[in-house]
This record gives structure tokens, sequence and C-alpha cells, in this order.
């Protein structure tokens, strides 16, 4: 237990240390690679969801605050913790199968742990960049922001995910 | 009472979502300019559609009283215009003239202004005012009021204008004793809200306690003779050639509310031919003259 609370903290500081990194990315003017969500996706899904709320709070305000956008990504976290659990339940209607309440590709499967991964990053996309935007103005621009930042953030994020996992089965 | 807790227990997640929205709401819209302005601006433009819709409507009620009004001012002028004319033939008539007069050029003129927003007790002092671009405010225009000089306008909104007050470290202006040419620049050295220091006077000037001092005219943001305070005495000394004064300033900072924007017709000619003096002196490497900028 408290060996996996402490990976995810560890987790959670590479993951915003990375992230304030990435916030200076914008490949071809669109592509903002977002991978600090990767946190609240690996939250154990039996986990309180005031828990999940603080966590994607605070991970939240922590980037905001290296990236100078106070309450941008702090909102689209809270939105999104919330979201978390009703896609989730989309794709596992029963929770019983998972042999460990993580999420990941062994305990749900390779198919939906992606739909469930790459929905999630869609969901986050639509909020930061609409909240970013705050018009309707430019709609054609933010649509492609959303989606070449979902397209890019999904590949970052698989990648991770195969880095992180290969480390916890050696350790295992 | 238990069925209250258990309800704020049973729902706390909402509550918890509640709280947190909010607060990142309010970090987004405090603290993000672009976010403001867009909330803010559309807020304004419904507020200001309120206020039309309504004065078109009250508009009519009014009319009556402005017309009566316009016909007792129309037959006044009308009257006086006639007076006039009949003086100006008469005088023709006594003594016949060739000189005619020229309209002169004014250099300044005045924008009222009500200060709506002041403060005294700052290290950098700044005061608002609720006339802007829309009025003719621009920035380097001087502030005066009834009792002597105020500041310098520094930012300018639509309707608003920020003003760089006396009472503020980053501004110097260029003051002399009147009735001599010595002059120096004044600046407030943070203490008092009723004194600031000329410093930069010549060593060998005369003075006397209770002198007065007057804008030297040097910059095109105040005409020559505006009084800004009179000599308390001598302020230490830190340099052997420069003595510096201490002055009790005559605008009283605390009570300020009507002030006067002089806005400078020649201001642009000014500033054209300061830059291209400055053009020529730097091409012979002499150091700028100080200025009265902020």
């Amino acid at each position: 237990m408290t060996k996996t609370v402490i990976q995810f903290v560890v987790l959670a500081v590479v993951l915003v240390l990375v992230q304030v990194v990435f916030n200076r990315i914008v490949l071809l003017g669109v592509a903002v690679p977002i991978v600090f969500i990767y946190l609240l996706m690996r939250l154990p899904v039996n986990l309180n969801t005031n828990w999940v709320l603080t966590i994607g709070f605070v991970t939240g305000l922590l980037v905001d605050i290296f990236g100078n956008t106070p309450g941008m990504n702090a909102l689209a976290c809270t939105v999104l913790a919330v979201l978390r659990m009703p896609v989730f339940n989309v794709y596992m209607p029963r929770e019983n199968d998972m042999n460990t309440p993580i999420p990941s590709v062994d305990s749900m499967g390779v198919a939906a742990y992606f739909k469930y991964m790459s929905t999630l990053v869609l969901f986050y996309c639509v909020l930061i960049f609409m909240i970013q935007a705050f018009t309707t103005r430019d709609l054609l621009l933010t649509l492609a922001r959303i989606g070449a930042s979902t397209v890019l953030s999904v590949v970052l994020i698989l990648g991770l995910d195969s880095l992180v996992s290969t480390r916890r089965e050696k350790r295992l | 009472m238990n069925n209250l807790l258990n309800f704020f227990v049973k729902h706390s997640s909402w509550f918890v979502f509640i709280i947190y929205v909010i607060a990142s709401c309010v970090l987004l819209f405090r603290d993000n300019p672009y976010q403001q302005s867009v909330y803010l601006t559309s807020a304004n433009a419904l507020s200001a559609t309120v206020y039309e819709g309504m004065s078109t409507v009250t508009d009519y009620f009014h009319l009556k009283g402005i017309n009566d009004d316009l016909q007792r001012r129309n037959a006044l002028l009308e009257q006086e215009l006639v007076a006039m004319r009949a003086e100006v033939t008469d005088l023709r008539l006594l003594l016949p003239d060739t000189a005619q007069m020229q309209p002169r050029l004014r250099q300044f003129d005045y924008v009222l202004a009500h200060v709506i927003s002041n403060s005294i007790a700052q290290t950098n002092n700044y005061i608002t005012i609720n006339r802007g671009s829309a009025d003719g405010v621009k920035p380097e225009m001087g502030v005066v009021d009834k009792n002597g000089v105020v500041g310098i306008v520094n930012v300018v909104g639509r309707h608003s204008a920020r003003v760089i007050s006396l009472l503020n470290p980053h501004m110097r202006l260029s003051c002399k004793l009147r009735g001599s040419e010595y002059f120096g620049s004044m600046v407030w050295d943070g203490k008092s809200p009723e004194m600031a220091v000329l410093e930069e006077l010549p060593k060998h000037l005369q003075y006397a306690v209770g002198d007065t001092i007057v804008t030297s005219g040097y910059s095109a943001v105040f005409p020559e003779g505006i009084i800004v305070g009179t000599v308390e005495g001598r302020a230490r000394d830190d340099s052997e050639s420069f003595v510096s004064l201490k002055v009790r300033l005559t605008t009283n900072f605390s009570q300020l509310s009507t002030v006067r924007v002089m806005t400078n017709n020649l201001a642009d000619e000014l500033r054209e031919l300061s830059a291209s003096e400055n053009v020529e002196q730097s091409a012979i490497s002499t150091p700028k003259p100080r200025e009265d900028k902020p």
C-alpha cells in the first residue's frame, strides 16, 4: 500500500515536471503534448471520488503555477476527475473482472484500456482548449488544436505507459 | 440534523467538486487578463445596451423642457447679437481702423476631470481620473488642480486615465524659483505627502524661506509659471556643486476632486523637434538632456 502511494507521488512529481517542459512545445502551431493527466488515469478505481477530485485539482494547479496560467488546468483536471469513472464504466461494465484496481493494459485488456485512455485525453483536450479560447470565434483553429493535441498526447502517453509498466513488472 | 449530515456525507463529492470548480474559476478570471477581458466586455455590452434602451425611452420625456431652454437661450443670443452689431457699426463710424485682430493659437487647452481614485500613502502613488482617450486625453499630458501641479498622465483608457502623482519617486518635474532663472528638478522623497525636494540647484542660489517654486516650462508638459510649492528650507546636502531645497507643496493631495488635464496643442510639434535634436546630438555623442518624462 505504502509502496503504491510512494510510486504515485514519484510519478506525479515526474509528470508535472515533464509537463512544465512540454507546455512550451507546440508542434506545427497546433499540437500541445499533454501527459500529466496520465496520473489521473492510473488512480485506482476504488479510490474515493473526493480524493480523485483533490489530486486532480492539485496537479492541475501545480502545472498552472509553473505555466503561469492560473486556474485553467485546475478547472479542466477537476472536471476530468468527475468524468473518469463514467468513462471507465462505459468500457468496463464489471469491475470484478480486474485483478488489480489500477487501470492498466493488464487489468483491463488492450482494447478497453486504449479506449478509456484516449477518451479521457480527448475530453481533457476539449476542456483545456475551450477554456483557453473562451469564445466560439476561431472554432476551426480550436478544433484543430484539440484533434492534433489529442493524437500527440495519446501517442506519448502510450509510450510512457509502456515505460512505467515494464519497470513495475521487473520490480514485482 | 442527522439527516442533514447524512446528506452532506452522501453528496460530499458534489460539494468538493463545486468548491474546486469555484476555486479554479476565481483563479481563472482574477489572474488571466484575456479571459477577464472576454468576460467583462460581454458584461459591459449587455449593460450598455440596457442603458441605451432606457435612455431612448426616457429622453422623450425631457424634450419639452430642453426645447424651452433652447428657445430662451436662442432669444437671448439673438438680442445680444443685435446689440453687438449696433455697437460695432457705431464704433466703425467713430474710429475707422484698418488693424485686424488675428486669432492667436492657444498652446494649452483644458479638459476638466474628476478624480475617481487616489493614493498618498504608497511608495509609488497614482491617481485615476474619469476622462480618457475619448475626451482627448493622451499620455504625458500635465494635470493641475486649482492649487497647483498634480501630476502627469501615464496610461490612458477609453474613459479613464492613470496619472502619475507628484508623490511618486518616478516623476521628476523641472521647476524654478519664481523671478529667477535657476532651475532644478523636483522629486518626492517619499516621506510626507506635503513635502518634496527640489534638487540640482546651483550652489550660489539666493533664496528665502517662503519663496514660490513654479514650473520652468522647459518641457511640453506644463507651461511656465504654474505654482508647485513654497521653499521650506535647505534639504540634506550630498553633493559639492549642487544644493537641494525642501519644498512644501501647494496642492493638497489628500483632497483632490476636480482636476484639469492640460492638452498641449503643440505637443507633437515640440516632440518632433526634440526628437530631431536628439538625433543630431547623438551624432556628436553628447548625453541627452533630462526630460520631464516619468
